[in-house]
This record gives C-alpha cells, sequence and structure tokens, in this order.
C-alpha cells in the first residue's frame, strides 16, 4: 500500500494524454448523446396526453415544454422521463391548458363553410370532432378553429357529433354547447328539417339540456294552377300526408268538373296546422275561376286570377276568410274575365248542354241545398246565361225512382229553385229564369243500375227565346 | 452512470488502458513525483470537482463534460493502480525498491 501511493505521485505524466482523450470524447460524443437521450425521452412520453410537446436536451439535461391536460398527467410525464435512464436533470416547462369557465364549443354554418370554434377538451376529441364534420358534410369545407381547454362536461363528445348531424340538416345556422346547454338557432336545409333535429335532440346524453331551439323551416308551399287552355289544374309542393294527400286530389277532381288534376304534390313533414282545413277551400275558390293560381305558403293563402263575372271577387273573399282556420291569412287578387261576346238562343242551349255533359249540379244528399263543391259548374252557367240576355231559361230538375213520388217531386222543384236562386244572386234578372220539378217522370236513363239512377238526378237548362 | 459506460465505453477502455500503462512504467520512473503539498491540493480540486458533479451544480452541456471527465479521470486511476501493482509483482524482489 505504501508502494501504491509512491508510484502515484509519478502517474501525473498521463494526465496529459488523458486530457486529450477528455477533450476528444467530449468532442465526439456530445451530439450523438443527446440524440439518443432526446430519443428515448420521446419515446418515454408515447402514452402521457400532452400537446404541443416540445423536448431539448442539452448534455443530459432535457427541458421539457408542454401543455398538460391535467396535474397529474403534468406530473407523470416529468417523471417518465426522469425515468429514461442516462437523463441528469428534468427542466420542466409543462403547463396545464387554461380551464374554460364555462366550456363552449359551437359550429356555425355559413353558405360555404362550417366553422368549429370555442373549446375542445382534448387533441383527440379535436381530431374526431373534425373528422365527423367532414364525413357529415360530405364536400363543404370544414374549418377548425377550436383551442384544447380544460373543463368539458362528460360525454362532451358524444353531444358535439349529435350536434353535427343536426348541421348537416341545415342550410345556415349555429349550434352551440355551453356546459350541459345545447342551443340551435338558424334554417333548416328541406321542409321536416325542423322536426327531424326536434326528435334527435331527445337523444341527448343524460345531464344535458336544449336552452334553445330557434330552427326555422322552409316555407310550406302548396301550389294550384288552373289553365283553362289546357284544360289542366296543375297541383304542386306539399301536403304532409298520404291521407290528406288523398284528400285534396279527391276534393280538387269534385270541385273542377273539366279540368284533368295533374297531380305532382309530394308529402313532407313540417305543414302549419290546419293545412287541409286551408287547401280544400281554397281550391274550391280557385274552381270559380277562369283562370287562376292559388299558392298556400305557410299560413298565407295568395289567390290570383280572372272571376268569370261581377259578383264573384266579393263573394270569394268573404267565403274564403270564413272558411280558413284562425291565424291563416288570405290575400286574393282577383280581376273579373272581359264578358264574352253575346250569342242566341240556339248556340246557347248547346253551350249549356256541353258544360252539363261534363258537370253535374250536386246538391246535399236527399237535400236541396247545392253542394258547394258544385260552385264552378254554377259559375260557367251564369257565364252562359249571361251571353243571352235576351232569351228565358227553364231550369228541370229531376230525380230516380228512389222513394215515394211526391217527396221526389218536391226535391226536384227545390233544387230547381236552389239553382235559380244561385243565378239570381250572381245578378242575373229573375225573370228570365223558371224553375220547373219533374220529379222522377223522364228519366234519361233506366232506373235498375246506380249507375242509371245517378245520371236521372240530375237538372237541365232549356233555352227559349224571349217572345 | 450504466448509461455512460455503456455508451462511452470504447473511451472508458482507451482511458483504463492509458491508466494501466502510466501505472506499468510509473514503478521505474525515475523522474520527479508530485509534491506532497501539490497532492493534496489536486485531492481537493478533484473533491471539489466532485461535489460538484453530485450536486449537479453545473448545468447543460458543461455539467455532462464535468461527468464524464470526473469518470475518465476515475477510470485513469484504477488503470495506474492495476498497471503499477501488477509491475510490482512481475520484478524481481529488490529492485521494486526503486
Amino acid at each position: 500500500m505504501r508502494g501504491l501511493v509512491r508510484w502515484s505521485s509519478k502517474w501525473w505524466p498521463g494526465t496529459i494524454p488523458l486530457a486529450v482523450l477528455w477533450a476528444l470524447a467530449v468532442w465526439n460524443s456530445t451530439s450523438p448523446l443527446e440524440t439518443e437521450l432526446a430519443g428515448r425521452s420521446t419515446a418515454a412520453l408515447k402514452d402521457i396526453l400532452l400537446d404541443k410537446s416540445r423536448i431539448t436536451v442539452s448534455g443530459r439535461d432535457v427541458t421539457l415544454a408542454a401543455d398538460a391536460f391535467s396535474e397529474e398527467g403534468r406530473r407523470s410525464a416529468v417523471a417518465a422521463i426522469e425515468a429514461v435512464p442516462g437523463v441528469r436533470l428534468v427542466n420542466d416547462e409543462t403547463r396545464l391548458i387554461p380551464e374554460a369557465m364555462p366550456f363552449v364549443w359551437s359550429a356555425e354554418r355559413d353558405v360555404v363553410r362550417v366553422t368549429l370554434t370555442g373549446s375542445s377538451p382534448l387533441p383527440a376529441s379535436k381530431g374526431k370532432l373534425l373528422e365527423a364534420a367532414r364525413a357529415d358534410l360530405g364536400g363543404v369545407e370544414v374549418v377548425d378553429q377550436t383551442s384544447l381547454s380544460r373543463g368539458a362536461p362528460s360525454r362532451f363528445d358524444e353531444v358535439a357529433l349529435l350536434l353535427l348531424d343536426q348541421v348537416a340538416k341545415l342550410k345556415d345556422g349555429k349550434v352551440t354547447i355551453s356546459d350541459t346547454k345545447v342551443s340551435l338557432s338558424g334554417m333548416a336545409r328541406e321542409l321536416g328539417g325542423r322536426e327531424a333535429i326536434a326528435a334527435a335532440l331527445k337523444n341527448l346524453p343524460a345531464g344535458f339540456s336544449v336552452a334553445s331551439n330557434e330552427i326555422k323551416a322552409p316555407p310550406y308551399i302548396f301550389q294550384a294552377n288552373k289553365d283553362p287552355v289546357a284544360l289542366t289544374l296543375t297541383l304542386t309542393g306539399n301536403v304532409p300526408d298520404n291521407n290528406v294527400h288523398a284528400a285534396i286530389v279527391a276534393a280538387a277532381s269534385r270541385k273542377f268538373f273539366s279540368e284533368k288534376v295533374v297531380d305532382n304534390l309530394k308529402p313532407s313533414l313540417g305543414a302549419p296546422s290546419g293545412f287541409a282545413n286551408a287547401a280544400v277551400p281554397a281550391l274550391g275558390a280557385l274552381s270559380r275561376l277562369s283562370t287562376g293560381t292559388l299558392v298556400v305558403s305557410d299560413r298565407e293563402v295568395k289567390l290570383s286570377g280572372d272571376a268569370l263575372y261581377d259578383a264573384v271577387p266579393g263573394q270569394l273573399r268573404a267565403n274564403l276568410i270564413k272558411d280558413l282556420p284562425q291565424g291563416w291569412q288570405l290575400k286574393a287578387d282577383i280581376s273579373v274575365k272581359p264578358a264574352a261576346a253575346p250569342v242566341d238562343a240556339t248556340v246557347c242551349q248547346q253551350l249549356f248542354s256541353e258544360v252539363l255533359a261534363k258537370g253535374t249540379i250536386r246538391f246535399e244528399s236527399a237535400r236541396s241545398s247545392l253542394d258547394p263543391d258544385s260552385a264552378g259548374l254554377l259559375d260557367h252557367l251564369v257565364e252562359i246565361a249571361l251571353r243571352c240576355p235576351t232569351t228565358n231559361i227553364e231550369v228541370a230538375g229531376h230525380t230516380d225512382t228512389d222513394g215515394d213520388n211526391a217527396a221526389n217531386q218536391t226535391l226536384s222543384e227545390k233544387r230547381a229553385q236552389a239553382v235559380v236562386d244561385y243565378l239570381v244572386k250572381a245578378g242575373l234578372p229573375a225573370a228570365r229564369f223558371t224553375a220547373i220539378g219533374y220529379g222522377s217522370t223522364q228519366p234519361a236513363a233506366a232506373n235498375d243500375t246506380d249507375d242509371g239512377k245517378a245520371r236521372n238526378r240530375r237538372i237541365e237548362f232549356l233555352v227559349k227565346e224571349q217572345p | 452512470m450504466t448509461f455512460l459506460a455503456t455508451f462511452h465505453w470504447g473511451w472508458l477502455l482507451a482511458t483504463l488502458l492509458l491508466g494501466f500503462a502510466m501505472g506499468w512504467i510509473a514503478v521505474v520512473h525515475r523522474g520527479h513525483g508530485v509534491s506532497k503539498h501539490l497532492a493534496r491540493w489536486l485531492a481537493a480540486l478533484v473533491a471539489a470537482l466532485l461535489a460538484a458533479a453530485l450536486a449537479r451544480l453545473v448545468p447543460g452541456r458543461p455539467g455532462y463534460w464535468l461527468d464524464l471527465g470526473l469518470l475518465m479521470f476515475a477510470l485513469y486511476l484504477i488503470g495506474c493502480g492495476i498497471g503499477s501493482w501488477l509491475r510490482d509483482r512481475v520484478l524481481p524482489g529488490p529492485a521494486s525498491a526503486g
């Protein structure tokens, strides 16, 4: 041992090459060592949730800068790097991401793009929502301006995904989650969109509630156009369901005696309440016009066109306002068609026969009140009567053989009189008309079939020159 | 330490060999040794550097260089010790007295 102390005093010359060796080692190994440690530190952070993590190594000291989502995540990140072999010190420059109070996330859709703003809880949900938005809104540009924040309500992702589905149903608008409150505004893309969105919102997870839902739907439009040249009634637009559809088409065929009904209606959700009760009387009003258009838009009925004679516009307005359900509005823009050229008795008779061959004047069953569905037909008869002012007209009522003869006789007289009353109310002089009832005495067809009976129940017009 | 040893094994081995050679020569070397006074100062300096390294006082790259230097110096001393001891065993008896 004493030898060792003695020899050691002579070991100093070797320190010179040792210093050289040290300098070479420093020169060669510093940079590879730093690279190696950086790689190992990055690998150690692989399973720890951090945002914007940046690792810098100087010698054996690692500086970790990152945004952490919880205090625990922050501590475990530092611990993971401290555990990397070879790391001497960890400079902790991590910080917690800010907490959002309240936690607000929203998606706004305008004409060209969807913008996501507010806070996202984690990079994973941020990515997932962006992905979902792109998938739901195929083709629309999606801009993600959300920043990461703490404080999201639980099941946030689920709610945000549900709302993104609703954004796809909007033309424009905004959906917002503020803590556990959801609000929506904007315009639905299609009719029924508003209802579909309201239904989807029932699936919100427990704890979430709808603070406001101000989604509007595009106007609910139903249109009917009467074209006297093509002899068509074209129905377009929306009807609430198949039952109302069938009812409207049936009403149209009853009211329009000579026009063919072209049915282009399609069933859609979102009809205003009382739609059928408004559309049917409005069609009745249109049937009394020579040419015209009916537009039902939400709760507004717009009727425009030409009436057959002077009394019609006033009657239409008064009746329709009475028939429309409460809360509905009427805009009528009706002019009167110029009077047609006068004709003589023969032509007049021919015109009456033609019109009555196409349509039958209807009455309520076993009674003498005119069925409102026949108003269009009666107006045409009025128009013809106006064209031959120098004639007298016999209005003859006929019945089938059902029931006793006396009753049939009375009924036929009353029905003929009801028709005359209608003509007089339209402004024709009462002196020109005679109402006569024939009961079942002059059948036009055999009374042994329903069809034959129906043909026997009729009103005939007989034109005579005034003496 | 294990990491440094595995990462720098080449340099450390070279240091050990250098120490071994120096130790081997030192036994028969006739030149002047380091005086006791200077040796004490040097020991104090090494102790101070060691303390600085263990306390991790020196930051970043210089800190790493210090660690590496001290490790190499320790291995050099071990090499010297082994070299001198072996040479002493190999040399015939009294010659070792120098």
